[in-house]
């Protein structure tokens, strides 16, 4: 499977042009360093209070160590895979997986874990914020001044910025926490509430963001930050459905393959998409409104 | 039940499975309006299958369940809107704050502390709105858990071995402060642990052996408990033990 995975890997990477080769690795990069960074500080913050080797793992050099180890480990897997896909890239992978570790650490914390155990958490309060209005609003306005400067693009490579930034920003406010979704659906709420509850920021950035490209670069501009928009919420929709339904693993892997069937139907007949769409949210749904309530 | 007090929850052959085993088997019982009925057995005894199926948190496989005259027993929402229930503690999320979740059941936090009335100082919640419940012990958890079974306004509430994890000052304020609810009004059905708090707080209950009913205590019963706790104590460890179902 692995051969397969890296054959597959080799075989995209070398039919792309550099541009899109390049963005991809990039920010595949930034999101495997991002994930390696929570991973490697949750397990250091299971080690710090629950694990046999709290000693150490409250000991400033030992935790460096810790860290720089596994991230040592993870850079090296990284670089091999690029290596394989596509050398040239390996000058934008390995730093992005680095500019992952660091955004990661920034949310989590890098620190002891007194600041793990404190009344400051970056990474709840950053989720918290997220799910309200004036989230979404500020996004859609670091959206507007970003812009600004960068209407004297060419359109093309103008459009292609807003779908970047669109995206990226749609991305930081289509945050889910399986937890919090069980925990309403135990106590009563039905799918829309959940959806409703979570969608805040992203209706928000929706609208003033659509708003705001629509006069200041077009209706095109305005069309891909509604069609990103759109995308996340979307994608957000689908989580909350598969963590009604299975626990976090099981539902990540289920909407990692819903969201590749789309994005294959997307594709190859676009014009079935709706209905694709449709039939699995009804799909989703109904078997998730006979969870409301229970407590297994 | 004493003469004179309306039924508002009756049981009768209620069977509940779990992952296809039965863990109830056939229970009868009948509660009273504005009444404490505590439930006690070993673990494992089908306590909180019990608790979780009248709460609307499991299916009924069988029997009879009607609240307040309606029949429920194949209406799980329906039962779970009539009962306030507090989730288990570890199923609060470690990103919410305490305001959060009590948001979340009862609406905005003015409306929830208004019901919550002097629960809200009984259980101290004050520190804990703005506290992750991440951040939070397990007696917090316990506390934030208990209150959002009352942020709703239920008339009917469920709780499953609230004092679990609480302060003995806790435990206590707790204790007062449901059982002048209760004599506010309240239904309130709980399982327990604590024999002495069966005993001198709770107006009936029932001892759950391998979800069957093994020994129904009424009115006088427990007041007959409260005066002597010890044999009380004694005989009811006595029936923990061998399990035998018989009636009071």
């Amino acid at each position: 499977m692995l051969l397969t995975a890296l054959a597959l890997i080799r075989s995209w990477f070398a039919d792309r042009p550099l541009t899109v080769a390049a963005w991809t690795a990039l920010a595949a990069g930034a999101m495997i360093g991002m994930w390696a960074g929570r991973l490697v500080a949750k397990r250091l913050a299971f080690h710090a209070f629950d694990g046999l080797l709290a000693e150490d793992a409250l000991q400033p050099q030992a935790r460096r160590r810790y860290i720089v180890a596994w991230h040592g480990v993870g850079l090296a897997l990284l670089a091999s895979i690029t290596l394989i896909a596509r050398p040239s890239l390996l000058i934008l992978s390995a730093p992005a997986y680095l500019a992952g570790v660091l955004v990661a650490g920034l949310a989590n914390g890098f620190g002891m874990p007194h600041r793990i155990a404190g009344p400051v958490r970056p990474g709840w309060t950053i989720l918290a914020w997220s799910r309200r209005w004036i989230a979404g609003a500020s996004a859609a306005m670091i959206l507007l001044l970003s812009l600004l400067p960068a209407r004297v693009l060419d359109t093309n490579v103008l459009m292609a910025v807003v779908g970047i930034e669109a995206v990226l920003l749609a991305l930081m406010l289509a945050r889910v926490d399986d937890a919090i979704v069980r925990f309403m659906t135990i106590a009563g709420s039905g799918s829309r509430r959940i959806i409703g509850y979570h969608t805040k920021g992203l209706a928000a950035f929706l609208v003033v963001g659509v708003t705001g490209c629509w006069g200041m670069l077009g209706r095109s501009a305005a069309g891909i930050v509604a069609a990103a928009s759109a995308a996340m919420v979307l994608l957000l929709t689908l989580r909350i459905l598969a963590y009604r339904l299975h626990a976090k693993r099981l539902a990540d892997l289920l909407v990692a393959i819903l969201a590749g069937l789309l994005t294959l139907v997307a594709y190859a007949m676009p014009v079935a998409l709706p209905v694709i769409i449709l039939a699995i949210l009804w799909h989703l749904q109904r078997r998730g409104r006979t969870k409301t309530w229970l407590l297994a | 039940m004493a003469a004179g007090m309306t039924p508002i929850i009756q049981l009768a052959g209620a069977t509940v499975e779990r992952s296809g085993q039965r863990v109830v088997h056939g229970v009868d019982l009948t509660i009273s309006h504005g009444s404490w009925f505590g439930v006690i057995g070993a673990n494992g005894s089908g306590k909180t299958s019990l608790l979780r199926a009248l709460a609307g948190r499991l299916p009924f496989a069988a029997g009879s369940c009607r609240v307040e005259g309606e029949e429920l027993a194949g209406d799980r929402a329906g039962r779970a809107r009539r009962f306030g229930f507090a989730p288990p503690a570890d199923t609060l999320p470690d990103a919410l704050r305490g305001r959060d979740v009590l948001e979340l059941v009862g609406g905005s936090i003015d409306a929830a502390r208004l019901r919550l009335g002097t629960l809200h100082e009984a259980l101290g919640l004050a520190p804990l709105l703005d506290r992750w419940v991440g951040d939070c012990s397990a007696g917090m958890r316990q506390r934030i858990a208990i209150a959002a079974a009352f942020a709703g306004g239920h008339p009917l509430v469920i709780l499953d071995e609230p004092f679990n994890w609480l302060d003995p000052v806790a435990t206590f304020d707790l204790r007062e402060n449901l059982r002048k609810t209760v004599d506010a009004g309240l239904t309130l059905v709980t399982a327990l642990h604590d024999l002495g708090t069966l005993a001198s707080a709770c107006d009936a209950g029932l001892m759950l052996a391998d979800g069957k009913v093994a020994l129904a205590l009424d009115e006088d019963a427990l007041r007959i408990a409260a005066r002597d706790p010890q044999t009380f104590e004694r005989q009811t460890i006595d029936r923990l033990r061998s399990g035998s179902v018989t009636q009071a």
